[in-house]
């Protein structure tokens, strides 16, 4: 709304997936100094035409759905958590995991009549999932480390995210089923992509050039 | 207990001077400009019955309207759409009048929307319906009064954009997708998901049909759009047809002129059920959002009985006041003088005011009692007093 620089302005999930964007505009040739060099700054330029915005998952869908940055990397969890209104570009192919229902090792989740109890970061995906199943569940909003949840006895199982599996293994729980795959997505503002056509497709098709060569090697 | 009577609900605001002018200004702007082609101003209930808005089709998700109850307890909900109030007053109302029918308006619709998205749910629009015609002819007038609307804007830039509903319609009917699938396409496409649209295709029947719909997000840009989308679609006469008619609509209309600011996207999928022809969107420089929307919806006034084809647009005042006023800050028409009678020369100094105001000054009555207060006042806002008295004396502050 208020991008008068001109520059194509990014907004990147910051943490793992901005170090993986970084990663790769620099394999696109862009001059990414600035962001290693951030110290607490948040707008920062890369090479001539970009302006990377460094913000937390949830809000660079609401800085791209409001028009204020043109692009955004964030992650597919995000996405179907969010739910907003944005053209979804490019599975980026990195921050690859997926969406699980995890409980107690050995723990039969579906067997019985009570209504359970679902801990989770993510309720609407969770909501969502269950929606399908046709289940009523209640659900409980964490902000931690929803492991615990189910270990303390609050709930009967929880939906998120697992990478290695590693944390469920160490805690004593283990998936019982997943939801579905979750990878970095580019998204772009509606009006964007239509006002700024001919560079955002350029830096696109440069981006799958350069994730279509990594899918081969 | 809480209460909430000193805010507004979410999504709504007050709107105060400048706002308020700005969004008046594009909205008489704009009406002015209808009513010089002919169209006729209407207003539409604020409440209007919940069935208005649920006809087979659906519309609207019901979960994005208002709704309350009348005392009969029948479902009511807070207009959330300016078209189809349109359409049923046409229908019933306008039955016998003759055509075509022009109709604009200004008005707000109702919207409720997730909270805290920086997203509004009152939303001022200000559009036209053109109805009982279904040339092409009508079809350019509505463009071309799109692409007025959006030249005549404050703005940087702007983009008309036009898409035909008919060619993934088309395209869709040609696969054996059950209607959950179509809607997910449907929105896979409108978004542009291109990764998750591949992925969803990858496991369909190859035909031409598949291939093509994979294609169809990335069918955006100029007059080369339509070289690929014949190819694209070929030996699919229904589709031919939807990109030849849209073809001949964007010639004509490239032909009056601003051909830099028209664009094709046979994407727009958006509100499948609702149109049925040439859908158009608007965007202009600064705004994150289209700022004009609207389309052929030929079945709609079938719904209320009256079988005749339709066009129109809507634009989202509020979104184009606000991006105008960013360059172009708003002129308030402030108060030049006050007029302050002596005990005695009230009716006097009314008189006089009005004089200055047949001038073309806009001049305020003193309400204060005493002279003192009124120039203590008139320092404050530097305003000049009119004293009126047996004669007049100006006092400059």
């Amino acid at each position: 709304m208020d991008n008068n620089t001109g520059k194509l302005r990014i907004a990147l999930t910051k943490g793992r997936l901005e170090k993986d964007t970084v990663a790769l505009l620099e394999k696109l040739g862009y001059d990414c100094t600035a962001v290693h060099e951030k110290g607490r700054r948040l707008i920062l330029p890369v090479g001539d035409s970009i302006e990377v915005v460094l913000a937390k998952a949830a809000d660079v869908i609401t800085y791209v759905e409001n028009g204020v940055c043109d692009l955004g990397v964030v992650g597919k969890d995000t996405i179907i958590e969010m739910n907003g209104k944005f053209f979804e570009l490019v599975d980026l192919g990195f921050g690859r995991c997926r969406f699980a229902l995890a409980g107690k090792k050995g723990g039969d989740f579906y067997s019985g009549t009570h209504v359970r109890t679902i801990a989770t970061k993510y309720p609407n995906v969770a909501r969502g999932f269950f929606e399908k199943k046709n289940m009523d569940v209640e659900i409980v909003k964490i902000e931690g480390s929803v492991e615990l949840a189910p270990l303390l006895g609050l709930s009967h199982a929880i939906v998120d995210i697992v990478e290695t599996g590693t944390t469920l293994k160490e805690n004593g729980l283990e998936v019982y089923e997943y939801i579905c795959p979750i990878s970095a997505r580019l998204i772009a503002n509606m009006v964007s992509l239509k006002m700024r056509k001919a560079e955002i497709e350029e830096l696109i098709s440069g981006i799958e050039g350069v994730i279509g060569c990594q899918d081969k090697a | 207990m809480n209460r909430f009577d000193l805010i507004t609900p979410e999504g709504t605001r007050d709107l105060l001077f400048e706002e308020c002018a700005a969004v008046k200004a594009v909205e008489n702007r704009l009406i002015q400009s209808f009513k010089a082609k002919g169209y006729s101003e209407v207003v539409t209930p604020g409440l209007e019955f919940y069935d208005v808005f649920d006809s087979k089709s659906r519309y609207f998700p019901q979960e994005s309207m208002y709704k309350l109850v009348d005392n009969k307890s029948r479902l009511m909900v807070v207009r959330p759409d300016s078209t189809m109030p349109i359409a049923r007053m046409t229908a019933t109302r306008l039955r016998e009048h003759s055509i075509p029918i022009r109709l604009c308006y200004a008005q707000s619709v109702f919207r409720n929307r997730p909270g805290m998205r920086g997203r509004r749910d009152e939303i001022r629009q200000t559009g036209i319906e053109l109805i009982g015609v279904g040339t092409r002819r009508a079809e350019l007038e509505m463009l071309g009064m799109a692409l007025g609307v959006l030249s005549s804007f404050r703005t940087g830039g702007f983009r008309l954009e036009l898409g035909h509903i008919g060619f993934f319609k088309a395209l869709i009917a040609k696969t054996g997708f059950d209607s959950d699938t179509v809607e997910t396409i449907r929105s896979l496409i409108e978004y542009k998901n291109y990764p998750a649209l591949g992925d969803l295709l990858e496991n369909a029947e190859d035909t031409p049909a598949v291939r093509a719909l994979k294609q169809l997000p990335r069918l955006f840009g100029g007059e080369e759009v339509f070289d690929k989308a014949y190819k694209i679609a070929e030996g699919d006469d229904d589709a031919a047809a939807a990109l030849d008619d849209l073809r001949q609509t964007y010639s004509r209309l490239v032909s009056m002129g601003s051909a830099g600011g028209i664009t094709i996207d046979l994407g727009l999928v958006n509100r499948m059920d609702y149109y049925t022809g040439i859908v158009v969107k608007g965007y202009i420089e600064g705004c994150g959002d289209a700022v004009l929307s609207g389309g052929r919806y030929d079945r709609l006034l079938a719904d209320f009985g009256l079988d005749v084809p339709a066009t129109g647009f809507a634009v989202n005042t509020d979104s184009v006041a606000r991006t105008e006023m960013k360059t172009n800050p708003v002129e308030l028409e402030t108060v030049q003088a006050v007029v302050y009678g002596e005990d005695g020369f009230e009716t006097k100094a009314a008189a006089y005011a009005d004089e200055l105001i047949a001038k073309g000054m806009r001049a305020e009555n003193g309400v204060f009692d005493t002279l003192d207060e009124t120039l203590a006042y008139a320092k404050k806002k530097g305003l000049p007093v009119h004293v009126v008295s047996d004669s007049v004396r100006i006092i400059e502050n």
